[in-house]
């Protein structure tokens, strides 16, 4: 096809804005889906995905489309994930576009993440249409949301549209809009090959699907290929694109989006930024912006029952293989047993691939407190990461602890602005600016501790706003802080799982939360138990679990024997589930429960 | 051999009763009676019954729904089946709402030697919140007719632990029950079962539940203010003036083999533990049939022996041989704890110790 007809757009949308639903006005207005398959929310494959209504991996499907007699166009759309924990996806997605549709919900209003995808996609030179949502609701403000809409871009509010993705209302118009002013995709077809790696999916038998936009030259079945930041060669097995399904074709050229298929099994050889070359005639530079996939947040995961720890790290591979960003490595810990550590590129990530744990693997789990990375100076100079606050290496050699922060903009009406500094503030966070957009919403800029938001700042933030404040942040790396390692003893026995890493002003009040939780959790014992929190020998919080008195079977004659021994049984069967802290049996639950404390509380 | 009745009728169900035990209708008492006393032919047909009975012991519920004179013609039957030796011991359970004078003398000359009346409690408000249908001046008048009636040994049977709020006083009823100079007293601490009257009273809030720490107070404290009366702890939850141990009971902590009659009853006999069906319906119509009621019979094996030894055995004040225990790492442990004591040999619980029973006994065997 020309590539004068094709155009290559994304949506950018908060969760439940109605990207999804839009998208599948698309397919049908387009006839890519014939209406009776048409499932809602085509484009959302996972189950988990369409539960939560919102989209983990990125989709691009191909459609025709003929706005009049004797011209078709070919309208590539480029799904975005519509998480903050998945920035760089939607980076890498909007790097393969040469257009952006914004879309609002007219009832909620523009959100910190649209902002912060707006920008980016402005950035990146995107033609970026704005498109109010859900016209066709009572409570739409329209007009309002259209002044927003104008105000973020400076553009005109004239030139907002408005649509409703759920009846099909304005969708035609936004069709012909996206014709009219997403310019066609540039790039020379007879340069040698860059194209760029959008998003990856796993197929069982076919390997690693690499989603690609062809920039420049051409791709076809039987061709080499180098994968230039990971180094990777490979022969192309297939070419294709989606319509929605794979639909193989004999070469993508550039300006095409589509996907190809080399046989590689390992995820983690074809990655997402990265630039797919010719083997024999290689450009001289890739793509800009990759960045290798940095998980940011980490939590030890741990099978309840010990027996399931082989199917936990079967199930972890198998998510690895979908999921470039997930990252395990065993950890063995003396109170949960054997597990992994796993990296997140944040706090939704981590729900997610614990929910598909759960549900596609039915594994019941226990997962700890998240916690940060933090990057450790010695006083010899070596810098080390320290993903497990366990692990950190003992004070006295440690010159500084730096943890990472981010800058976060938070979007809320003004009247919200008090209680949300507040906020701010409890959790360290450092105050730099504030903005009024249009009038009716604050833009407050800040730097907070990543750590203070991995555990349930976004919550909070919601609860002090009541619902109107979003939230989009970015990272800035690591700071300097005045942390110590806070270690919880039970019986004079670390507790490795119930450690964190605080700041040194918090340790006490923090130690006497977890310290007086654990009291109400652990069972009473045949001695008194002390249960300690100390930073380095130094104890903050002390409490005392004292020791059981009475356990007694007050009659036992001749029919109670039988009874007896059942009850011995069942005292027997639940002590071997016991998880023994030095002398201390403590019942897996109230681990459970403490981790809980931890993430619940951690920094309120 | 030793021989135990039950007898699963009560007049009332106490509020925190979870034994088998029916309210009592005549027509069904008769019905089982007759069963029973099927049971006890069929029985004492069975090799081995020869010798003579070391001990009766006939509970519940509550055997003295039947009168004194019912008691004693069950007692004489048990008599002419299996005969009783010279020493032998027959005991029964009575409340102190049942019997009169006249019930305890018929009893008494029918055989029977020792009495335990269910007393629980002295104090009026507490046992009428416990449920029992008697009051304590009914308590002291059942323990001194039974006195008058020539019955020997007098056991009394007092609750401990009661929830916070009732006003229990361990300590002020047996100072009360000493002074109707019982024999033997059995304190037993108030067992919260969930599906009790009681039970579901503290679960809808209406009722503390017991304090545990306060209970266990009450009972180190009971134990040192019996010792000091001359009586003997020899049982968890028994203590008696010396030569008044409970030698029925005894022998089920001894692991002596015995036979159990009645609804529900268990036997320990040549190895096996059996137990009878606890429908009382169920029983009267296997014994309409001639068929025994046995729905459970078991061989013990010789590890489950030697833990039913050490269980059983760990309840007395004569505790267990130390070889029983073997090279048991937890045992010293627990002696460091002050929960066990050895000497010459055996092995027993102190007094903190029986209070936490449960508990070393499971440290005891896992290890």
């Amino acid at each position: 096809m020309d590539r004068e007809k094709i155009r290559n757009f994304c949506i950018i949308a908060h969760i439940d804005h109605g990207k999804s639903t839009l998208a599948d006005r698309f397919l049908e207005i387009t006839e890519t889906v014939p209406r009776q398959k048409m499932a809602d929310q085509y484009l959302d494959r996972m189950e988990l995905e369409r539960e939560r209504g919102i989209t983990i991996k990125a989709q691009a499907v191909r459609m025709e489309w003929s706005p009049g007699p004797g011209e078709t166009y070919r309208l590539n759309l480029i799904d975005t994930p519509g998480h903050v924990d998945f920035s760089y996806e939607v980076s890498r997605s909007l790097a393969a576009c040469e257009g952006a549709v914004l879309l609002v919900d007219a009832a909620q209003g523009v959100e910190a993440q649209t902002v912060g995808n707006a920008y980016l996609a402005v950035e990146a030179g995107l033609a970026v249409i704005p498109v109010v949502n859900k016209i066709d609701l009572p409570a739409a403000d329209v007009e309002g949301t259209a002044m927003e809409l104008a105000d973020l871009l400076g553009v005109d509010p004239a030139e907002v549209t408005g649509v409703s993705a759920k009846t099909g209302e304005g969708v035609e118009a936004l069709l012909r809009r996206i014709v009219e002013e997403v310019p066609p995709p540039g790039g020379d077809p007879q340069l040698p090959l860059r194209a760029l790696v959008f998003d990856s999916s796993y197929d069982t038998y076919r390997g690693v699907v690499a989603f690609i936009r062809v920039v420049e030259g051409k791709v076809g079945r039987g061709d080499r290929v180098l994968f230039m930041a990971s180094g990777t060669r490979a022969e192309v097995d297939e070419v294709g694109y989606f319509s929605p399904d794979m639909t193989s074709c004999r070469e993508l050229e550039a300006g095409d989006v589509g996907y190809i298929i080399t046989g590689i099994k390992d995820v983690s050889r074809i990655k997402v930024g990265d630039t797919v070359t010719g083997h024999d005639r290689p450009a001289a530079e890739p793509l800009p912006g990759y960045r290798e996939p940095k998980p940011m947040v980490f939590a030890g995961i741990y099978p309840v029952d010990s027996d399931d720890f082989q199917e936990l790290e079967d199930a972890l591979q198998k998510l690895k293989l979908n999921d470039a960003s997930l990252t395990f490595a065993r950890e063995n810990s003396k109170a949960l047993g054997f597990g992994f550590r796993c990296g997140f590129l944040g706090l939704l990530h981590m729900e997610i691939v614990q929910e598909r744990l759960e549900r596609e693997y039915g594994l019941n789990l226990v997962i700890t407190a998240p916690n940060v990375v933090y990057e450790v100076e010695k006083r010899n100079g070596e810098v080390v990461y320290i993903n497990n606050p366990s692990d950190l290496p003992d004070m006295a050699v440690v010159r500084e602890i730096r943890e990472p922060y981010v800058q976060a903009t938070i979007l809320l009406p003004p009247d919200y602005v008090g209680p949300v500094l507040e906020l701010v503030k409890e959790r360290r966070g450092i105050y730099q600016d504030m903005a009024y957009l249009s009038g009716r919403r604050v833009e407050l800029r800040c730097r907070l501790p990543l750590a203070e938001m991995v555990v349930d700042f976004y919550d909070q933030l919601k609860s002090r706003s009541r619902g109107y404040a979003s939230l989009d942040y970015e990272h800035l790396g690591f700071l300097p802080g005045d942390l110590v390692k806070l270690d919880i003893l039970i019986h004079g026995e670390p507790v490795d799982a119930l450690s964190s890493i605080v700041e040194r002003g918090r340790a006490h009040e923090h130690g006497k939360r977890v310290v007086s939780r654990l009291r109400e959790l652990i069972p009473r014992q045949l001695f008194d138990v002390p249960v300690q929190a100390a930073v380095g020998s130094r104890v903050v919080a002390r409490e005392t679990i004292k020791a059981r008195r009475k356990d007694v079977l007050a009659k036992c004659y001749g029919g109670d024997v039988t009874r007896k021994k059942k009850l011995l049984e069942k005292q027997k069967e639940g002590k071997k589930r016991m998880k023994m802290v030095g002398k201390v049996e403590i019942p897996q639950e109230a681990f459970i429960s403490a981790l809980r404390v931890g993430r619940e509380e951690k920094a309120r | 051999m030793r021989l135990y009745i039950h007898w699963p009728f009560c007049l009332r169900r106490c509020a925190y009763c979870d034994f088998t035990a029916r309210t009592a209708h005549p027509r069904l008492m008769r019905a089982y009676a007759s069963a029973l006393r099927k049971e006890l032919e069929i029985r004492a047909g069975e090799p081995g019954r020869k010798g003579g009975l070391r001990s009766l012991y006939l509970g519940g519920g509550t055997p003295s729904t039947l009168s004194g004179r019912e008691v004693g013609e069950l007692v004489s039957l048990v008599g002419r089946l299996y005969g009783y030796r010279r020493e032998a011991e027959i005991s029964v359970e009575v409340n102190p709402a049942t019997w009169r004078e006249e019930d305890f003398r018929e009893a008494f000359l029918a055989g029977v030697k020792r009495v335990s009346i269910g007393a629980q409690s002295f104090d009026d408000r507490c046992l009428r919140r416990l449920g029992r249908l008697h009051d304590s001046v009914e308590v002291r008048r059942a323990a001194r007719e039974a006195r008058r009636a020539g019955i020997p040994s007098l056991s009394l049977d007092l609750l401990y632990g009661l929830p916070p709020g009732w006003g229990g006083d361990l300590r002020r009823d047996l100072e009360r029950a000493l002074e109707l100079q019982p024999q033997h007293l059995s304190l037993y601490a108030l067992t919260v079962y969930p599906g009790t009257p009681l039970g579901k009273a503290i679960g809808r809030g209406e009722v503390l539940p017991p304090d545990e720490d306060a209970a266990a107070e009450e009972y180190l404290e009971a134990v040192e203010f019996l010792e000091g009366q001359g009586y003997l702890h020899y049982e968890i939850s028994n203590f008696c003036l010396p030569g008044h141990e409970c030698q029925h009971n005894l022998a089920y902590w001894r692991r002596e083999e015995y036979l159990g009659v009645g609804a529900a009853a268990h036997s320990l006999w040549r190895g096996r533990r059996l137990r009878n069906r606890e429908s009382v319906l169920g029983y009267i119509r296997d014994l309409g049939k001639g068929r025994l009621p046995v729905v459970e019979e078991r061989r013990l094996e010789g590890a489950e022996v030697r833990e039913e030894r050490v269980m059983l055995g760990l309840r007395t004040s004569r505790g267990v041989p130390h070889r029983l225990l073997g090279a048991c790492p937890k045992a010293e442990e627990m002696e460091c704890l002050g929960l066990l004591r050895r000497e010459r040999g055996r092995v027993a619980l102190t007094a903190r110790g029986m209070l936490l029973s449960n508990a070393v006994i499971v440290e005891l065997l896992c290890a």
